[in-house]
């Protein structure tokens, strides 16, 4: 048997949780400062804003038009029912929304921060009371639903408040990457370190916008997520939403198959670890994994000059998909940077021992987590850099 | 008209050897193209002129060639040879279209697969015993030179080894065929089967054993198939295609034609001990495949176990299970040919085909998702999977042996049951699970994550896609083959019935 060429396996780079922790220390992006890695991430989330636009208006067309609704056929309509809309939505020429939902499962059934707080607050149940009694004198059905299963139609509602949060935080962040795309095109935008900084400006500017949500049925309106509760987009939908789509994820419906009897997952769901960051970008069989479908979803909608990067690499249109998670993930480690950057407890150029350590703590959690994650995708790839710096100096 | 099919592929033979200059590659493959295009036509031309409700010789030529020595040129077909005819032009084709890129002495390796093509076809058709040990040991010379100059790292020794064992069967074959012709008394070496008058049971036995073994070499069957899965790992993929879908032929072809042809009493008197011997040969190569790390010799080992199954086929005699070696016969070359054709592709793509560092090869993305699709489908096929030609081969063969050799076949069962496990162990292993191609005690192999392998161009599946499709086809049509070879094989085991007809009552 021959030895294994080098060229057909390569070692990824897979940086220690101490190097992680270096970097996130000494200000340094987790992602590789390249030329190549800049377009990479800003076109991949150009067009992941694209998809962000529209995910976010059907999740908040969902939580308002669908509200209660225990067979929503057409809430991936967004409200046209156009026979032309319906037969593009049958052959599939569409947005994949399944996937936002599927986000929007993993932060409710996670459930971490404050909007999860709420959601088991005695004040939301009884918000839901008011609400459902409301809506069951008008709908036979759910009058005749609700007394047979009472946890139905609130785990309904939980479901909508997630649904219209969600939809809220990726309004934000759509408009964020469209503008950073912008950025990058005026040249405003020029290195990575920017990239994260460009981030980090925006979700500090919206940190404090307040999440709420409010329904109306037969001319009534009803808060299901009220002012009062002090929801904010940060630590109330953002935080849980990298925690449960980034970070934890879901063991079933990925790319591998995980046995919970033969305690291949932990017993604990703090420590799952199959969340974007630690996705493989290799589709492992089966159809319709959710990661796939956001790579296909953005398929639809790259930039040219990231797609004319794609089709010389590897096996061009072939492995496009693949080739769009790689660059994925390089982005969000972007945006977990910005995130890891944004909540520091101190100032990084801290003389105070005390808050030096505060920081080091930070650091070093954030780097255990990160540390087993996919970090392999975080350094520069030597052979990548070459044909990307001739398709750039084409355009120049 | 037979004739052709031989001087078809020996004109082509001259034509790249005599070519003037120093022609390029491509324009020596494309002669072997042409030449082996017109031989499959008239192939088929043949085969439109085969009447299949006759069931002796037919289209028969006869020349004399070197009276004195009783060796004639004669040549004839039947529901026995004329599929394995159409069966050596069609892979001889194959063989040539998925050579691709060959740099050392292209002039001599097309010309010495037409040479082989040539001799193969004279071998199925020869009339005479003489011409037909002439062309058997013709073809074994170019095939030595095909494993031996284009062969993998191992050659030397692998080729060498083959060519000890085929020259020792071939000397017992002339060794038997001479020995009947001093027993008898005559230098007559027709076809004609011998009889208890001409010579005794007891002579008869000795010349069926060493035509036994002789052909027992070449099919193979354990203990004598050392040879072939080292002749098969050092061989390129077209010369595997070859050996397995043709050349192995040789052997069972010669076992039914003289060994059951000549011999039909002593057959009947050794049948039993060929059954058991078809039993150990199957499960030896199935349980042996099962242990293998090199996909190619794997798909070597499961030749040895479904070859055997052919002995058991042919002790049994009757009707259905001469028939089904028949279909044994076909469908064996065309599946290990698509097996070996893609086990070849990986090969090709991976550098290597070890079972400890491929995985997960059907990766729809970045892996080789066509050929396992194909790989799966051949494997079914070899195991025997309804709908596939596999699966009629097996029934006919163990459907026609169980009521002569229960045991036996019983046995075989178990065999071909074993193909289920190392090829699902071979699928699972290669194309299932996350693609990698390192091996398991790599401490890296968790790092390298990012495999990097050249897609498979469409043209390069197509002699596979062809073959898959012969293996469903035969699969869901079977009445084509069997309608061809029907009349002979019925006609081969009512004489061997009556045979041991007459024999039961006279001993009785």
């Amino acid at each position: 048997m021959p030895v294994i060429s080098e060229l057909l396996t390569r070692s990824g780079g897979l940086p220690e949780a101490s190097e992680l922790q270096r970097r996130l220390l000494a200000g340094e992006t987790l992602l590789a400062e390249s030329a190549n890695h800049l377009v990479q991430v800003v076109d991949v989330l150009e067009s992941y804003g694209v998809v962000l636009d529209a995910y976010s208006r059907n999740l908040i067309y969902q939580a308002e038009t669908q509200f209660l609704n225990p067979l929503p056929i057409f809430k991936y309509l967004d409200g046209d029912h156009s026979p032309a809309k319906i037969w593009r939505h049958l052959i599939h020429d569409r947005i994949n929304f399944e996937y936002a939902e599927y986000c929007m499962r993993a932060m409710l059934w996670h459930g971490t921060g404050g909007l999860d707080a709420y959601l088991d607050s005695a004040s939301f149940q009884a918000s839901c009371r008011e609400i459902i009694g409301h809506k069951t004198r008008r709908d036979p059905l759910l009058a005749l639903l609700h007394p047979l299963f009472s946890e139905f139609l609130p785990e309904l509602i939980r479901t909508a408040a997630t649904t219209h949060a969600l939809g809220q935080f990726w309004r934000v962040m759509s408009d964020l990457f469209l503008d950073l795309a912008a950025a990058e095109r005026r040249g405003t935008v020029t290195s990575i370190e920017e990239v994260v900084v460009f981030i980090q400006a925006g979700l500090v500017a919206a940190a404090a916008n307040p999440i709420t949500y409010g329904v109306t049925i037969a001319d009534r309106p009803f808060w299901v997520l009220p002012p009062e509760a002090g929801l904010t987009f940060l630590m109330d939908v953002a935080v849980p939403y990298v925690e449960a789509v980034f970070l934890r994820g879901t063991p079933f419906l990925g790319t591998v198959s995980f046995n919970a009897q033969a305690r291949q997952i932990p017993d604990d769901q703090g420590d799952f670890a199959y969340g974007a960051l630690y996705a493989d970008p290799l589709p492992t069989m089966g159809a319709g994994i959710p990661p796939s479908l956001l790579m296909q979803d953005m398929y639809r909608h790259l930039p040219e000059r990231l797609h004319a990067w794609y089709r010389s690499q590897g096996r061009g249109e072939g492995d496009v998909r693949v080739k769009i998670c790689m660059s994925f993930q390089k982005a969000m480690f972007c945006v977990t940077n910005a995130a890891i950057r944004g909540t520091f407890p101190h100032a990084l150029a801290t003389g105070a021992p005390a808050e030096r350590a505060a920081n080091e703590a930070h650091a070093a959690a954030w780097a255990a987590r990160l540390g087993k994650a996919r970090t392999d995708c975080l350094d520069v790839m030597e052979d990548a850099t070459e044909p990307f710096a001739e398709a750039l100096a084409g355009q120049a | 008209m037979l004739s052709l099919l031989l001087l078809l592929p020996l004109v082509g033979f001259l034509l790249l050897l005599l070519w003037p200059g120093k022609p390029a590659p491509g324009l020596m493959r494309q002669v072997a193209l042409v030449v082996l295009s017109l031989q499959v036509v008239w192939s088929v031309v043949v085969l439109l002129a085969f009447d299949p409700s006759r069931g002796g010789m037919q289209l028969s030529e006869s020349l004399p060639w070197i009276p004195g020595l009783g060796l004639t040129y004669s040549l004839g077909v039947d529901g026995l040879s004329l599929p394995l005819v159409l069966i050596n032009g069609a892979l001889s084709l194959v063989a040539v279209i998925c050579t691709r890129d060959i740099s050392q002495r292209p002039r001599i390796y097309f010309a010495l697969v037409l040479l082989i093509s040539a001799a193969v076809n004279g071998a199925f058709l020869a009339q005479n015993l003489l011409l037909f040990l002439l062309f058997y040991e013709l073809e074994l010379i170019p095939l030595w030179l095909l494993i031996s100059v284009w062969g993998g790292a191992g050659k030397a020794f692998a080729a060498t080894k083959f060519l000890i064992f085929t020259a020792v069967s071939g000397i017992l074959i002339l060794a038997a065929f001479l020995a009947l012709a001093v027993l008898r008394g005559s230098v007559d070496f027709s076809f004609l089967p011998v009889d208890g008058e001409q010579l005794a049971l007891g002579s008869q036995l000795v010349l069926l054993a060493m035509l036994l073994v002789g052909f027992g070499i070449k099919i193979p069957l354990v203990p004598f198939h050392s040879w072939l899965p080292d002749a098969h790992t050092q061989a390129s993929t077209p010369v595997s295609v070859l050996l397995a879908g043709v050349l192995l032929k040789l052997g069972t072809y010669g076992l039914l034609r003289f060994g059951l042809g000549l011999f039909p009493e002593a057959w009947a008197v050794m049948a039993p001990w060929l059954a058991i011997w078809a039993a150990i040969s199957v499960l030896y190569g199935s349980l042996a495949a099962i242990v293998q790390r090199d996909m190619k010799r794997m798909v070597a080992y499961s030749s040895v176990g479904h070859m055997g199954s052919i002995l058991l086929a042919a002790a049994a005699a009757t009707p259905v299970s001469l028939l089904g070696a028949e279909f044994q016969m076909v469908s064996h070359g065309l599946i290990s040919a698509l097996l070996f054709l893609l086990v070849g592709i990986v090969y090709r793509k991976t550098g290597t085909r070890d079972l400890d560092v491929l995985r997960g090869l059907l990766n729809p993305e970045k892996g080789l998702p066509f050929t396992g699709t194909l790989m799966i489908l051949g494997v079914m096929a070899s195991a025997g999977m309804p709908g596939m030609a596999g699966f009629i081969s097996e029934f006919l063969v163990f459907r026609g042996s169980v009521a002569t050799f229960p045991a036996a076949t019983l046995l075989c069962m178990v065999g071909s049951g074993l193909t289920a496990v190392y090829f699902l162990l071979l699928v699972n292993r290669v194309f299932f699970g996350r693609l990698a191609i390192t091996p398991v005690n790599d401490p890296l192999r968790h790092s390298r994550l990012d495999v990097r392998l050249e897609p498979v161009a469409p043209r390069e599946t197509i002699p596979a896609t062809g073959l898959a499709l012969a293996v469903v086809g035969l699969g869901l049509v079977p009445a084509l083959l069997g309608h061809l070879s029907e009349s002979t094989t019925t006609a081969m085991a009512r004489g061997a019935s009556l045979l041991q007809a007459l024999l039961a009552g006279g001993v009785g």
